[in-house]
């Protein structure tokens, strides 16, 4: 008879996780002064009630699935199971482990996998082969980029994981909503079969209101994001992004933006700076440094600079009309397309440098600061028309830092710091 | 007689050619061998696929693409940039990967947007699904269906009929099937034909209108039947990986003690062992489509590399295969990670297996040779 931590060693890294984050927000809590990071405080102390609940969940014998980013963990929530984002794990580890995920990166290359492909999927690929996750599904979206059509069918293929793929196309328009709710209503379908549930669509309903009832917390921070000085701390980027995945559809998720929203309210009618000083403002239309969730800090504080927002932080999409599954499905389907990377991998970039520049001008950024990150080639060919039209009709400049935004062996702290440090020295 | 200087072979050497230089059909250029050839062909155009061939520099492209992508679609670019694709009056994008799609804006807002070049090409692009369903199937046709009025409208074409079609499905069946009954010659135990000459026959294929393609297949078919086959106790080795559009590499290989007899690449056996099945007089579009979809895949299928490895396994036996020699081009993420599994699954058949990374032009020449003659030594 298999145990309940037999079970739960199902799920290994998220107890891994769970440590790290408790004795982290320990340390918080104990040394920072009251007003110190608020949302790394309020972040973990959800994030670890979330990550118990799962881990208590795969105890109980839930299925665990495992799924990509854009296939919204909420949608999961059709089924009793464990959802576990692929990517999420592995940055997650990468900002709160020592040596981050970088010993599963090393042991999933040393079995093949190509040094230039994605270290989100890199990170879980190396802990599966590693037995520390046991995956009884996984599902995918065939976006935003090659690494997902390269890296996924290894589950498949070499651990006879069963892996079901909604397709998802390229070109957001009707028909392919349209599509793409089939696809998702589908999959459903596929892993219900899979593991032995009906989906329970009504569950299902509740989730996505909740995650309705966010969009216009989100929204109003974003809105107060505007306000010179930018009332939201840099390190709420980090924690909204792991909110978006671990938290999703959960109550948890209201909680955290609720706090959020009353703290830089506050801030805004004080007009207060978290680092005391706003100086730049940055737009990061790319991905933050996951390895090195200090840097946030670092910039609020030692350079004055705001990151107004991340990729994760500027991409919305519409509530979900819930009115009748109909309705539902298209609407997860236009989520879906909406979210950060597949947004802009299911279109011709041109309406990504608009928003780019619109974006600028409505936020009065500074500055924009690229991350090119070595496993999005779906970006590869963007950066400097993007910095063509900042210059030309915004006038400001944006610095483009090689990354891998999981793996400090690629671009150090120090090397990104540096590089950040002087190029702000030319803005001041 | 021999290949060697063959006219028709020569052609791969270089970009352009004389068909090109004198053709009165409006060219249609494009990069991936998922876009319905025969529907350009019954429009009274001239397909030509796009490769960088005898380049070696990516300065210009370098400019509008990071360090992480792929060589040889920085290659083309490089060269699209300097003006050698001005040739072009149309061009075709598919979302084959993430580095070549976006030529699409690349070649619209850097290429044909130059001050100098004044010409107005239409630029077409085709979204393929990335797996292989009824559905994908279903959204496939439709695209292709809307890209025919398109190609209609934008070269003023009254009507592409059924029976053109039909015409040109049956001028690119005759031409798949001269490229299998000259991989068959290839694959003897004295092949007639090296790993090289194929690619450059392939290539050539690719870049002249098809009539004139397969009358000298025909030609090369006969000199082949003719000919006494190469008597060599080389290893025989089955290609397999990234688009390879330069004999550099080919040559590299074969001068290290090797024979490429057979291959797994998209200038070569995935492109050919598929004809268009005409089902019905009234639908040929929803043939070629059928064919294209269903087709041997390339890694951007994502499931279906056990119809790939399941290829492979047949080739090795079909082809008295002594070794694969898996390839990618640096920062190619579907090769490299099909080449992954094949790895594994072919090591555990006892197949002798190795996998390597190279750049489109050929660079690291030395370091590349030594590996490869050390595996070549490893084979019993």
């Amino acid at each position: 008879m298999v145990n309940r931590l037999e079970l739960e060693n199902k799920i290994i890294p998220y107890k891994m996780l769970l440590e790290a984050i408790t004795t982290t927000h320990e340390l918080i809590e104990r040394i920072l002064p009251e007003q110190g990071i608020p949302s790394l405080k309020y972040g973990l102390k959800y994030l670890t009630d979330a990550l118990q609940d799962q881990i208590d969940k795969a105890g109980e014998g839930l299925p665990v699935i495992g799924h990509h980013f854009s296939f919204q963990t909420e949608y999961l929530y059709a089924f009793d199971c464990v959802p576990i984002c692929i990517e999420a794990v592995s940055y997650l580890m990468a900002a709160l482990l020592p040596e981050g995920s970088e010993p599963y990166y090393d042991l999933i290359t040393h079995w093949g996998h190509p040094f230039h492909t994605c270290s989100s999927q890199k990170g879980t690929m190396g802990m599966t082969l590693d037995g520390l996750f046991q995956f009884d599904a996984i599902v995918t979206p065939t976006a935003p980029c090659d690494n997902t059509y390269a890296s996924y069918p290894y589950f498949q293929y070499k651990e006879g994981i069963p892996l079901i793929t909604p397709d998802l196309p390229f070109l957001k328009e009707e028909k392919s909503y349209d599509y793409y709710a089939k696809q998702i209503q589908l999959s459903l379908n596929d892993l219900g079969k899979i593991i032995k549930q009906e989906p329970n669509y009504e569950k299902l309903k509740n989730h996505i209101e909740i995650e309705n009832r966010i969009y216009k917390t989100q929204m109003d921070i974003f809105e107060l994001k505007k306000a010179i000085p930018c009332p939201v701390e840099n390190m709420f980027n980090a924690m909204a992004a792991a909110a978006s995945i671990f938290l999703s559809g959960r109550p948890e998720k209201e909680y955290f933006y609720d706090d959020m929203l009353a703290l830089a309210q506050k801030r805004y009618k004080n007009k207060e700076h978290h680092g005391g000083e706003e100086r730049i403002r940055s737009i990061w239309p790319y991905m933050i440094i996951f390895f090195d969730l200090a840097i946030s800090e670092w910039l609020d504080r030692e350079l004055g600079m705001s990151i107004l927002f991340d990729i994760f932080n500027y991409n919305f999409a519409d509530p979900i009309d819930t009115s009748n599954l109909e309705t539902m499905f298209y609407g997860m389907a236009k989520k879906s397309m909406e979210a950060p990377m597949v947004k802009q991998s299911a279109e011709f970039y041109y309406p990504f440098i608009d928003e780019c520049v619109r974006l600028a001008k409505e936020f009065s950024a500074d500055c924009f600061i690229f991350t090119s990150h070595i496993g999005c080639k779906q970006f590869g060919s963007i950066p400097q028309i993007l910095r063509e039209a900042l210059r030309d009709e915004v006038g400001i400049p944006m610095l483009l830092i090689d990354v891998d935004v999981g793996d400090a062996r690629f671009a150090s702290d120090k090397v990104i710091r540096e590089k950040i440090k002087i190029f702000a020295q030319t803005l001041l | 007689m021999s290949l060697q200087n063959d006219k028709f072979l020569n052609i791969s050497d270089t970009i352009s050619n004389s068909y090109l230089e004198t053709t009165q059909k409006k060219v249609m250029g494009y990069y991936c061998t998922y876009i319905p050839e025969e529907l350009f062909h019954a429009a009274k155009l001239f397909p030509y696929r796009i490769r960088s061939t005898g380049n070696k520099d990516t300065d210009l492209a370098d400019i509008y693409m990071v360090r992480f992508t792929c060589s040889y679609v920085r290659s083309t670019l490089h060269l699209a940039l300097q003006g050698v694709y001005d040739f072009l009056d149309g061009f075709v994008v598919c979302n084959s990967c993430d580095h070549s799609r976006r030529m699409f804006e690349l070649f619209d807002l850097k290429v044909f947007n130059r001050e100098s070049f004044t010409k107005k090409v239409p630029r077409f692009y085709l979204a393929l699904p990335h797996i292989i369903t009824e559905e994908g199937f279903g959204w496939y046709k439709k695209e292709v269906e809307e890209f025919k009025e398109e190609l209609e409208k934008s070269y003023n074409i009254n009507e592409i009929t059924n029976r053109d079609l039909i015409d040109s499905i049956n001028v690119y069946n005759e031409n798949r099937r001269l490229l299998r009954e000259i991989h068959n010659l290839r694959i003897l135990d004295n092949p007639k034909i090296s790993g090289s000459e194929a690619l450059q026959i392939s290539m050539a294929n690719s870049s002249v209108p098809k009539e004139i393609a397969n009358k000298e297949l025909e030609r090369i078919l006969q000199i082949l039947k003719d000919s006494e086959g190469i008597k060599t106790s080389n290893k025989r080795i089955l290609l397999v990986g990234s688009i390879v559009d330069n004999i550099n590499f080919t040559q590299l290989v074969e001068s290290s003690g090797a024979i490429i007899v057979s291959d797994f690449l998209c200038f070569g056996t995935r492109n050919f062992q598929d004809d268009v099945k005409i089902t019905s007089e009234n639908n040929p579009l929803e043939d070629i489509t059928k064919r294209l979809y269903y087709r041997m895949s390339c890694p951007r299928m994502m499931d279906d590399h056990e119809r790939r490895l399941e290829f492979l396994k047949n080739e090795i036996k079909r082809a008295n295969i002594d070794g694969v020699l898996l390839q990618r081009i640096n920062n190619c993420d579907l090769h490299g990670c099909d080449n992954m599994l094949y790895e594994h699954e072919l090591k555990d058949l006892d197949i002798p297996v190795f996998n390597i990374d190279r750049e489109s032009f050929q660079a690291d020449t030395t370091r590349l040779q030594t590996r490869i003659e050390a595996f070549l030594e490893m084979i019993t």
